[in-house]
């Protein structure tokens, strides 16, 4: 792994690409990235930046490593080749205050623990105080409406509830950036949509940064700033769109949108390409 | 209180165990079965009454539940403990799990002549007995327990950054809780089969000598009465557990029937 | 390379313990045994026949024990499985009778047969029963109720149906029930033995035991053991190789 601390250094072939948020203030820096399992290639030559408060989407077909960037990304996979700095640092491990929302939140919640409960889980893990605990907790859950089910054990609820569990549960630990794997891909479409604009009222609210895996392109259009199309086989970044739709975004008008409906259709053709 | 439904099919259901009873009854009343084998419900309970009033039904109870209770008590812990260092590592996994699959098919009752052997016929040999023979399920279901906590829950501990010790004691401990109570509860049924074997072996009091000394004699009353004994113990300690399992695991989903 | 790293325990184990007995000196006929002496208890019971004696008399009593519990408890099963009324009326019964330990119907047994096989195969059947016919049971009512649809729709008749639809799709579970029975059976006969009844192989270990022949007694504890994991693994594989296409292994108590 080669170091880098610099966030435009221009390298030969290596030019990172940036956005507009992040020509201000780039949070995550990958250059050359890349990945192998055993001999084969799954990431290779990623390179991006992301700016603090950017949402960024990352999109691409079946298999082309999306999922296995983000988890780069939260420092539970190591990269084989590049880097990843976080903060201008490298990094090697999670970082505290990264979070992740998986998507299969079932697996992703403590089944024994209440709603409450498992919020707590992170400030504990942060040693929070008790005392503080209890009051973090009430205002977590009803930030994302689930008040009312304090009590409740993820058994005991539906799954966009329990996919807002995991979400109250990330912002415990008061992340800078939140990473989330299709984290509405196993819900219906009221509830995703309902979701959606609950992500971005949070996101903007409290300048979270965002990286967005999904295979909805529309989905990924709607909510990003950035959107990165992968291409398999290996994964590489084939194309950084700038998504120039106003915000706040709105399910009804912005789908709507002349810019909207180019944008779809281009990442249509591409994810054409490749199915 | 139950649903007026099922209500009326608990009283229906106890009334058909009643019923059989009453059969009972009436086949030892005519002497279709010699009263030598199969003494009526009358006389068995008259032998409960009699040994309920001096006293020796507790005392008998006492030592078999006391016996049984001691030794799974410490087979748990034991249990338990090896079971969650074991079962966290993979490394110790590897190295001693084969072991444990070979020793696994012996039936416990056949340690009893070493432990004769080794103990004599006292009291230590049957707790000796009875905590080596229910410490495997334990050990068994604890070790699966652990090592099969989901990743997803490791990943999630990771981001986190949970220390050493709390994930342990906050993920794995709880995630392996249904494998372990599950194991305790099959410890327990064997800790009552071996206790009784034990003390069928070695006559050193307690329900078990009681009905075999009972059998020997040709009185047929008390072994019946023993028997009944033994039952409600097995019955009343399985169905305690169950609820304890129950109230510890209320957060899992409602089973699929 | 992972098998062999789980043989070392078992291997130095024994090591270990051939060291310590040659260290202490031990005799035949002291409390303890070493392997070697062990191995040669046990070449010698071969030769002599006691073994296989005692072996046969176990096993013939477990086999037919379990032939009697698993016929009775799989015909249970399918009467309480197919007949659900019936099943909750005896609901409360079956409750009661379950807990009982098998081996609190031996001195019963022991007055009606006396010693012997009939007391052994009574006992066993009795503890065979209860678990066939629960497991039984519990798969009858699993099959789903979209082949009992297809069964009406034909119009088979009870007879066809329990034939053609019922018990092939319960088979895989009755043959974990008997597997799980079989070693129930083991078990049982070998506490029998231990207990009261004298002959087999429990009853070889005892008299070996009170006699003083640690190195018999060891040999036959061994035997014992291995016996009951050749018996899983044959029923293992019997299983896989009938029904290569069920995942049961969840249903192990």
């Amino acid at each position: 792994m080669t170091a880098t601390l610099h966030y435009l250094d221009r390298r030969d072939g290596h030019e990172p690409v940036a956005g507009a948020k992040t020509k201000r203030n780039p949070l995550i820096s990958l250059k050359g990235v890349g990945l192998n399992f055993g001999s084969h290639e799954v990431l290779r030559d990623i390179d991006v930046e992301i700016g603090e408060g950017e949402f960024v989407c990352v999109i691409g077909p079946s298999g082309c490593g999306k999922t296995t960037l983000l988890r780069i990304l939260a420092g539970l996979i190591r990269a084989s080749r590049g880097s990843v700095s976080y903060r201008g640092q490298i990094q090697t491990e999670p970082a505290r205050d990264i979070a992740i929302v998986f998507q299969d939140y079932a697996n992703a919640l403590l089944p024994w623990r209440t709603a409450s409960a498992n919020v707590s889980l992170a400030l504990e893990a942060a040693g929070t105080p008790r005392a503080e605990r209890k009051d973090r907790i009430a205002a977590l859950l009803e930030k994302v409406g689930l008040s009312k089910h304090a009590d409740k054990y993820p058994s005991e609820m539906s799954g966009g509830m329990q996919q807002r569990l995991q979400i109250a549960r990330c912002l415990a630990q008061n992340p800078s950036v939140i990473l989330m794997d299709e984290p509405f891909g196993a819900l219906d479409a009221m509830t995703r949509q309902k979701l959606q604009d609950e992500i971005l009222s949070i996101v903007s609210d409290s300048n979270v940064t965002a990286f967005f895996v999904t295979h909805d392109l529309e989905e990924a259009i709607y909510l990003g700033d950035r959107v990165i199309a992968l291409e398999p086989n290996p994964g590489r970044i084939a194309e950084l769109i700038d998504v120039p739709l106003a915000r706040p975004r709105n399910q009804l008008t912005t789908r709507e949108e002349p810019e909207f409906l180019a944008l779809r259709r281009k990442l249509f053709d591409f994810v054409m390409r490749y199915e | 209180m139950m649903r007026p439904v099922n209500l009326a099919w608990f009283v229906a259901s106890l009334m058909v165990t009643v019923l059989l009873v009453a059969v009972w009854q009436w086949i030892s009343n005519h002497g279709y079965v010699s009263k030598v084998f199969l003494p009526g419900p009358d006389r068995a309970w008259a032998a409960l009454m009699r040994d309920y009033g001096s006293g020796k039904l507790f005392t008998e109870v006492g030592e078999t539940l006391l016996r049984m209770a001691l030794g799974w008590l410490v087979a748990s812990v034991i249990g338990i403990a090896l079971g969650a260092v074991i079962g966290i590592s993979p490394v110790a996994r590897t190295w001693i799990a084969p072991s444990l699959e070979l020793i696994r098919p012996l039936p416990a009752s056949a340690i009893a002549p070493v432990a004769i052997v080794f103990l004599g016929m006292t009291d230590n040999m049957i707790l000796l007995l009875i905590a080596f023979g229910s410490i495997w399920p334990m050990l068994l279901t604890t070790i699966h327990g652990f090592s099969n906590v989901h990743p997803r829950l490791d990943e999630v501990a990771r981001v986190l950054r949970l220390g050493r010790l709390e994930r342990i004691y906050k993920i794995a401990l709880p995630a392996a809780m249904p494998d372990i109570l599950g194991g305790l509860r099959l410890g327990l049924t064997i800790a009552l089969i071996l206790a009784v074997v034990g003390e069928m072996i070695t006559v050193q009091g307690g329900l078990g000598s009681r009905i075999l000394l009972a059998a020997r004699a040709f009185r047929a009353p008390d072994i019946f009465a023993g028997v009944i004994m033994l039952g409600l113990i097995g019955l009343v300690t399985n169905v305690a557990l169950s609820a304890l399992e129950r109230r510890l695991l209320r957060w899992q989903p409602a089973a699929a029937v | 390379m992972k098998a062999l790293k789980g043989f070392a325990l078992p291997i130095a184990f024994l090591v270990l313990w051939q060291v310590w007995a040659m260290v202490v000196g031990l005799h035949s006929d002291t409390l303890g045994a070493a392997p070697v002496d062990i191995a040669v208890a046990f070449l010698a019971g071969i030769r002599d026949g006691s073994i296989l004696d005692a072996t046969g008399m176990t096993l013939t009593a477990a086999a037919g024990g379990l032939a009697m519990g698993a016929a009775l408890g799989i015909l249970a099963g399918f009467l309480f499985g197919l007949l659900p009324p019936l099943s909750r009326l005896s609901r409360i019964t079956v409750e009661v009778l379950r807990p009982v330990p098998a081996v609190a119907i031996l001195p019963i047994a022991l007055l009606v047969f006396g010693f012997g096989y009939a007391m052994e195969i009574a006992i066993i059947a009795f503890a065979c029963f209860f678990p066939v016919m629960l497991l039984t049971e519990a798969a009858i009512r699993q099959i789903t109720p979209r082949l009992m649809e297809v069964a009406r729709v034909m119009r088979l008749s009870s007879v066809q149906r329990t034939s053609k639809i019922v018990f092939p799709a319960v088979l895989p579970r009755l043959f974990v029930a008997f597997r799980l029975a079989a070693g129930v059976a083991l078990i049982v006969s070998v506490t029998v033995e231990i207990a009261a009844n004298p002959q087999g192989l429990g009853y070889r270990l005892m008299l070996a035991g009170q006699s003083l022949r640690p190195a018999d007694m060891f040999a036959t504890l061994f035997w014992v053991g291995l016996i009951g994991w050749a018996l899983n693994w044959a029923l293992v594989r019997t299983e896989k190789k009938l029904f290569p296409f069920h995942s049961l292994r969840r249903i192990e108590e």
